[in-house]
């Protein structure tokens, strides 16, 4: 076994991370394919497939016509005969389009075959706000993905598990929607290693001990709720701070776990509030943790608008403020 | 929308469980259907429906307790406006309609939240679960958070105060610790079962720890010879072929002895500082049911004959046998008998019948060597317990009252004389 210092790693933000990660899978395995639109020749729109196409050919690494429903829908039919295809969403608000190829086959042909296909293709979106993007851009709907069963929802929060998680995607033989937090994707940098590994699906990860409250995020705001757990430290109110990493299956035994510990818990997600993963979380909470609970278990999330123009963007997403107070207000109440 | 609400269906009654519901949402009801039953401290009642129309709402869930003046069951009245409205405005109607209802009835659940402790109580979930593992009904926890709510500490609290305060056999101590502390073990045993302590049973018991709380007990012990009465019984049967049971003639014999010593025939108003003493003979008699323990009374007693009285006994235990007891035949008393001699008893410590002073119990008659006119002959005696309120009478007393009764009830034929 190789201890930590006998792996190779770089510092490498979120992005790089991805390439990486797209980089080892399409070494490793021929029948991974990148497709795009702009993902060849220009490296994509955030530079995430940058200097693959050099390296893999055109074959490989190709460009689309601007055409969401038929990316996903090239991928469904390359997948369902042996590749393993990573489509990239500009934006994930630009997957619309694509959402009935989605929806009608992607999620169902393993179990319209009785599982004779299976559709192991990833489907990359940059997501969420905070870059002051045009409209659409912007857009946080991974609930659209969670109701939809036969497709994994992924989410990354930090490179390393950007990397390893993209590559379990890549692997899994199901449909997997692979976010990227665009704030995230050049906001800092973190030890990645060079060789291939993987972070499991379905897994959360608990950042940080805590006693009084369990705070619950994916994605950009985890990031977000880490300010607000530190500010928080001065209070002496200790939070366990939760990454769910995956929103479908979420990690039932993670929240539940660290939920009959605190027996409080805020959960804090960008999407607007009605609908969203945030209530699947409560659901589980309500499940498995019920006679634990100290107080209402409270939600910080976007409002129920679409997301606004960018002037407005940072009264619309959730702030460590917004954060801070709702964790004052559980562990008070 | 016509609210269909708790009333009080008994003499004072406060609160009362939902049993069961006659009725479901949309069901069509005429005038005086039966919609819901609910069991009271003494009776099973069902609340009719006022008007004719049609079920709208079930506001209290089955076995939930509810205080009187609450609505349990919303009715659309037939013919009403609102049923005339159509598609989506009436629904919107309805909703809204629902929402103000579910408002005010929420406000009144918690305005109606009693001190000592009874009905919903405000507490988070994991504050009940301690309460659950210590054991402690939670309703009977008074809070002290936010709005009264129950806290971690108040439940803390009320179980010191609870281990503290009462002193417990050594034995039922170890099985409460066993309880207490491992209480998964009961729900996770399938040997042992819960029984719910509602209805009858809860209110028996609320009765009979608030009367040994207030009134200071004394219990007097006699014995009694029925051989006379017994040799009438016979004679009579020989004759007539049936006789009175034994109970009309002790409660004859009880109305008499009553009018020579009033102080038993009484109610004490403390807060007053009066003792009412009653004019009324009602003797309530201790009747074991399939549902528990319930008082019917034999009202009049000093204006009925024995054999009067005979019928009546017997009509009202069986109403209480077909939990079939109105108010009026649960109302009234002022002194009870428990008759347990039937059942095998040879002697009890009663407790007494709230807000009575008195309550007698008659235990089984056997036949025993006894002296008299020194010389032992067989008698059959029976032995006899009374409970009395030591704030309104005395021992003595207690003693010349048992000593008349006794009298009487030795002396069939003395008691006749003094039969009115």
């Amino acid at each position: 076994m190789k201890t930590m210092t006998e792996i190779k790693t770089n510092k490498l933000t979120l992005v790089q991370a991805v390439t990486d990660g797209l980089r080892t899978m399409l070494r490793e395995h021929e029948e991974v394919l990148v497709l795009g639109e702009d993902v060849g020749q220009n490296g994509g729109v955030f530079r995430a497939t940058d200097g693959l196409a050099a390296e893999f050919g055109e074959a490989r690494v190709m460009d689309t016509p601007l055409a969401e429903a038929g990316i996903v829908g090239t991928s469904i039919g390359l997948a369902i005969n042996g590749f393993r295809p990573v489509a990239e969403m500009q934006f994930l608000g630009f997957v619309y389009p694509a959402y009935e190829q989605i929806m009608t086959h992607a999620s169902r042909i393993r179990s319209r075959t009785l599982s004779r296909y299976s559709v192991p293709m990833v489907i990359r979106a940059p997501y969420g706000g905070g870059i002051r993007a045009p409209e659409i851009h912007s857009d946080s709907c991974e609930s659209l993905f969670t109701h939809m069963p036969g497709m994994k929802v992924v989410v990354p929060s930090n490179p390393y598990d950007a990397k390893g998680l993209l590559i379990a995607a890549i692997e899994d033989p199901d449909p997997v929607l692979f976010m990227e937090p665009m704030r995230s994707y050049r906001a800092f940098k973190a030890d990645v290693p060079e060789e291939k590994y993987t972070v499991e699906l379905g897994k959360g990860a608990k950042l940080t001990e805590g006693e009084d409250v369990t705070v619950i995020a994916w994605g950009n705001m985890v990031s977000t709720a880490q300010k607000a757990v530190d500010q928080l430290k001065d209070d002496n109110i200790s939070c366990e701070l939760l990454d769910l990493r995956t929103l479908y299956p979420l990690d039932k035994d993670l929240i539940a776990e660290s939920v009959k510990k605190t027996g409080r818990a805020v959960i804090v997600h960008e999407a607007p509030e009605t609908g969203g993963v945030g209530n699947d979380v409560l659901s589980v909470i309500n499940n498995e943790a019920f006679l634990y609970l100290r107080s209402p278990v409270q939600k910080v999330a976007g409002f129920d608008t679409p997301f606004p123009f960018f002037s407005l963007e940072e009264e619309y997403l959730p702030t460590p403020e917004r954060i801070t107070h709702a964790i004052k207000k559980a562990v008070t109440f | 929308m016509v609210e269909v609400k708790l009333h009080d269906v008994g003499e004072g009654m406060t609160e009362g469980e939902i049993t069961q519901y006659l009725v479901s949402v949309g069901d069509s009801v005429k005038v005086d259907q039966p919609l819901v039953e609910v069991q009271t401290d003494k009776v099973s009642a069902e609340l009719p429906s006022p008007v004719a129309g049609t079920v709208k709402a079930i506001k209290a869930e089955v076995g939930e307790v509810v205080t009187v003046g609450t609505t349990v069951i919303v009715l659309e009245k037939a013919g009403s406006r609102e049923e005339q409205q159509s598609g989506a405005g009436k629904r919107a109607q309805v909703k809204s309609d629902m929402r103000k209802e579910q408002t005010s009835f929420k406000m009144r659940i918690e305005k109606s939240r009693p001190a000592e402790g009874t009905g919903r109580v405000l507490a988070t979930p994991y504050t009940r679960r301690i309460a659950l593992e210590n054991n402690i009904d939670i309703e009977q926890v008074k809070g002290t958070g936010p709005a009264g709510r129950v806290t971690d500490e108040d439940v803390y609290a009320y179980r010191d105060q609870k281990d503290s305060s009462v002193p417990e056999e050594p034995e039922q101590r170890e099985k409460e610790q066993q309880v207490t502390g491992h209480l998964p073990a009961v729900y996770e045993t399938p040997e042992s079962n819960m029984i719910p302590y509602r209805g009858r049973r809860k209110q028996i018991g609320k009765k009979m720890s608030h009367s040994l709380k207030t009134i200071p007990h004394v219990t007097h012990f006699d014995e009694v010879d029925l051989t006379n009465l017994i040799r009438l019984r016979d004679e009579l049967k020989e004759e007539t072929g049936s006789a009175p049971g034994a109970a009309a003639f002790f409660i004859k014999a009880l109305a008499i002895a009553l009018k020579d010593y009033p102080v038993f025939n009484a109610v004490l108003h403390e807060e007053k500082e009066q003792i009412e003493l009653k004019k009324e003979y009602n003797i309530g008699l201790a009747a074991d049911t399939e549902d528990g323990l319930i008082v019917p009374v034999v009202h009049h007693t000093e204006r009925l004959s024995i054999a009067e009285i005979h019928t009546e006994i017997k009509r009202v235990l069986n109403l209480a046998k077909e939990n079939n007891l109105t108010k009026k035949e649960l109302s009234g008393g002022t002194f009870t008998v428990s008759n347990v001699g039937p059942l095998g008893s040879i002697g009890a410590t009663p407790v007494i019948n709230e807000p009575e002073t008195a309550l007698i119990a008659f235990h089984k008659t056997k036949k025993m060597p006894v002296v008299r006119n020194d010389e032992i002959v067989i008698r059959s005696m029976m032995n006899l317990s009374m409970s009395f309120d030591h704030r309104v009478a005395d021992g003595a007393a207690a003693v010349a009252f048992t000593n008349r009764f006794a009298q009487l009830i030795e002396n069939p034929a003395k008691m006749m004389l003094e039969m009115v």
